[in-house]
């Protein structure tokens, strides 16, 4: 928390700083310090220690020009944010305006002297010595003071409000025209700087007012920000444009001279003009702005306002639309997407009902379906309006139908005045394939102008993107989900399989299996039946990858329960095959190799289910296929002609014994030049390795099979299981007994 | 991709399927096509000539256990014609000689059908 603490002082220690940063600082000393010294200025002269010669005088009007210079600069800061509305932009300068009116109406009542008759009226009205300047009572500083901060602070905000309005969807030409504007008012303002205020301008002087008047014109038609206010908005400044225009004119336009006249502010000109002849003229200037700027805008706006509704219903549809626009793009999900691109064209003004139409794959081919409807029921829009019909339209067009009077389509069954006035088609169109069609209808006829059905165009080009967006977002989302569960799956199934070899006496063996795809058909097992004895399985469901490893699972579960009840290999099968036929599919069969070593009577008995035949070698190197009759698991549903077919065979075994089982993956496993493996290469590599222990022989086998594929493929799931006889006096290590594993190297 | 086809010819009553190629998990609905047409066709005495098939897995076997049932039901049969040796080899080892009639070419084949002898 303290961390907390820390940061909540940095920061309001900026916020600080943001509001009285240094640069404003410096400009509000300026400011203060400067009409306080102007005030100063006047009271020396008031008392006669300075009189209007020698330096003072210009040092004053140059400190007076930099004091008013730095307050339109800081004020110009403060204004620079652009407005949110435009209708606080008329009170700010209105506020101010009656602000000065109020504060010189109340400093004019100061040492007003009762209405005198003689010719100096106008002379002790205004308080100056006219020759010098000089102000002749206390309250002629005062006045002239307050006149002249209150009437800058009103057209410093004037100008700058208005430099806001003007710069309103700004150019480059805009911005110049305003700078212009603004040197040019400074230009003429300065060119009376210590010109006596007694005297009026002089030609040069009243010339250049010209151009600044011309500019003031020029920038009175940036009008642009009139064009997007709402109709009632738009009547709120025309009362505020006329009622800051008054406030202008009765500040600027009364003439001094004439008396009788109520004047709030009596003599402002005078006061300004003694206390600086160049704000006087900035001032006036300003004022003439405001008069001719408030003018245009109250004329403009009349003009304007005939079009307002039209304009701002469209804007409102063009905003409403691109609203929709940026929603339609955050929605993934498909329902709500349809619904949402839907609802939008009617929400947004353009249309007063609207379906959408996707294709989409069924057994009869691609179909339009309607997907969402709004503010039209599904069963009004069937009996209706042949939606279909008007789908093969779009889809021979690929361009928007326009029914402008939809009653005399064919397609259309609704009567005029059942609502359905004018109808508009559009097809949705993504990488140039239609997806499908937003159809939207209004009550009237001719109801959809051109520049609607642009809009409508516009709009379901966007719609479509975001439909085939979400549809790829879908796909992907489908293939991870597949891809996990397969991975799912693959882990299942090696569980499957024997995670352990059991360790029985006489015996060694090595096993492996490796599926094709992700899962596979392919089973092998042991099973500890006694102390003596071993059962072994070996079996291949035909087919490969998800069926054919459900089926692995279920002949893991005959396996688990059968071995221990079965009394033969024959016994085992012929119970498999009964129990398989009720579950397995018609086109689904199992090989199998099943077999049971008697450690103590040192034999070993076999069955076979239609499976590869065991290949086999003795220590002298004989090598052979076993081969029993036997027919698969599964292909004879009576089980009769299966039973008669099966043989089992029992052989006595000699130390040195190897028997390998393997499924037909193996023997099926093409080369690069597309050679089958066979039965015989399996036979001599056990020959040439019939020495050595299991793990080697297995290494042997399944190296000989990587070297033989190399570039080629294993195009099926393939397990190889090496059993070797040691003799019965042999006792396998406990570290016989130890993990398997599937193999890694899958060849796709 | 796929190098496995099948060809349709009738001779009197039989249909005669000449499978060329390798027939795989992949071009096993080929082979399920064309003996569902002949089902449609109602032509039930199928002979499969094999001379040209290289290869067949145990997919591949697969369809011929999946129609063979409905195809006897209508008093027809597949019998199976001129395998190569390594084919007859895996139908062999699976045990199919004892429910298909595997004879070495077609006249055997149509002579089988003629004295009305099918398996099972």
């Amino acid at each position: 928390m303290p961390r907390l603490g820390l940061y909540e002082a940095t920061q309001s220690v900026k916020r600080l700083r943001g509001r009285f940063n240094v640069r404003n600082a410096l400009l509000v000393a300026a400011v203060v310090a400067g009409s306080v010294s102007a005030v100063g200025y006047h009271f020396l002269r008031y008392t006669g220690q300075i009189n209007g010669d020698g330096m003072a005088p210009w040092l004053y009007a140059f400190g007076v020009l930099l004091t008013f210079g730095a307050a339109f600069i800081y004020m110009s800061f403060r204004y620079r944010k652009r407005p949110t509305s435009f209708i606080p932009v008329f009170w700010a300068p209105i506020a101010a305006g009656l602000v000065y009116l109020a504060a010189g109406y109340l400093v004019s009542q100061i040492g007003q002297p009762s209405l005198p008759d003689d010719l100096n009226l106008n002379v002790q009205l205004q308080g100056f010595d006219l020759d010098t300047g000089r102000p002749l009572t206390v309250a002629t500083i005062l006045k002239m003071n307050v006149i002249t901060l209150f009437q800058a602070a009103f057209c410093f905000i004037l100008l700058l409000r208005i430099r806001s309005l003007v710069n309103v969807r700004r150019t480059r030409t805009s911005e110049r025209n305003w700078n212009i504007l603004l040197g040019l008012m400074v230009f003429a303002s300065l060119l009376v700087f210590m010109r006596s205020p007694r005297q009026g301008l002089n030609v040069i002087q009243s010339l250049a007012l010209v151009p600044a008047v011309g500019m003031m014109v020029v920038n009175s038609f940036r009008m642009s920000w009139i064009v997007y206010l709402p109709f009632r908005d738009k009547l709120a400044v025309i009362g505020l444009s006329f009622l800051l225009l008054i406030l202008l004119v009765s500040v600027g336009v009364m003439d001094e001279q004439l008396l009788g006249a109520f004047n709030f502010v009596p003599f402002s000109y005078t006061f300004v003009r003694f206390y600086s002849y160049p704000l006087s003229v900035f001032f006036t200037l300003s004022i003439i702005f405001g008069i001719i700027y408030c003018t245009t805008t109250i004329l403009s706006l009349l003009f304007h306002l005939p079009t307002a509704s039209a304009f701002q219903q469209k804007a409102g549809e063009v905003a409403a639309i691109h609203s929709l626009t940026e929603l339609v793009g955050q929605v993934f999900e498909p329902d709500a997407l349809y619904s949402t691109i839907t609802a939008a064209p009617v929400e947004a003004g353009l249309a007063d009902a609207s379906w959408l139409l996707m294709t989409r794959a069924t057994e009869a081919g691609v179909v339009p379906t309607v997907e969402s409807t709004f503010r039209i029921s599904p069963g009004r829009l069937r009996e209706k309006i042949d939606v279909s019909a008007l789908y093969s339209d779009i889809q021979s067009k690929r361009k928007p139908v326009i029914l402008g009077s939809a009653p005399a389509d064919h397609r259309i069954s609704a009567r005029p005045g059942e609502g359905i006035g004018s109808l508009v088609a559009i097809p949705l169109m993504a990488r140039s394939e239609l997806l499908g069609a937003l159809m939207v209808t209004k009550e009237v006829t001719q109801g959809f102008e051109p520049d609607d059905v642009l809009a409508l165009s516009v709009y379901c080009d966007q719609a479509a993107l975001a439909l085939d967006r979400a549809h790829l977002f879908e796909e992907r989302l489908e293939k991870e989900r597949l891809e996990r569960e397969l991975a799912i799956a693959r882990e299942v199934q090696s569980k499957l399989l024997p995670q352990q070899i059991p360790c029985i006496r006489g015996l060694t063996i090595h096993a492996s299996s490796t599926p094709a795809q992700e899962v596979g058909g392919d089973y092998y097992d042991f099973a500890v039946l006694d102390e003596n004895r071993l059962a072994f399985v070996i079996a291949d469901v035909s087919g490969k990858g998800t069926s054919a490893a459900f089926y692995m699972a279920v002949m893991q579960g005959i396996f688990s329960a059968v071995s221990a009840i079965a009394d033969s290999p024959r016994a085992f099968l012929i119970a498999a095959n009964e129990a398989l036929v009720r579950v397995l599919e018609k086109n689904i069969f199992i090989s199998v190799l099943y077999g049971v070593i008697d450690s103590e009577k040192e034999t070993i008995s076999i069955a076979r289910a239609g499976h590869c035949p065991a290949a086999t070698i003795d220590l002298d190197g004989r090598a052979s296929l076993w081969r029993l009759d036997g027919m698969g698991l599964g292909l004879d549903p009576s089980g009769a002609i299966f039973a008669k077919s099966l043989v089992e065979e029992t052989r006595r075994l000699s130390p040195g014994d190897v028997f390998v089982l393997y499924t037909d993956g193996v023997i099926e496993s093409r080369s690069a030049t597309g050679d089958e493996y066979g039965f015989d290469r399996i036979l001599s590599v056990l020959e040439q390795n019939r020495h050595e222990d299991v793990d080697d022989l297995h290494g042997a086998l399944i190296g000989d099979l990587d070297s033989f594929v190399e570039n080629g493929a294993y195009g099926d799931d393939t397990t190889v299981v090496v059993i070797k006889w040691h003799g019965s006096a042999f006792m396998p290590s406990e570290t016989m007994s130890r993990m398997l594993g599937t193999r890694t190297t899958t060849g796709e | 991709m796929s190098n496995f086809s099948v060809g349709f010819r009738s001779t009197g009553t039989f249909t005669i399927l000449d499978l060329n190629g390798e027939l795989d998990a992949h071009t096993a609905s080929e082979l399920e096509a064309a003996i569902q047409k002949c089902k449609d066709d109602k032509s039930f005495q199928i002979i499969v000539n094999g001379n040209q098939l290289q290869y067949i897995s145990s997919a591949g076997l697969g369809v011929f256990m999946a129609y063979i049932e409905d195809v006897r039901e209508n008093g027809g049969d597949i019998k199976i014609a001129a395998l190569q040796p390594k084919v007859f080899n895996v139908f062999d080892l699976l045990g199919f000689p004892m429910l298909f009639d595997i004879v070495d070419n077609e006249q055997e084949a149509m002579s089988r059908f003629e004295n009305g002898s099918t398996k099972n």
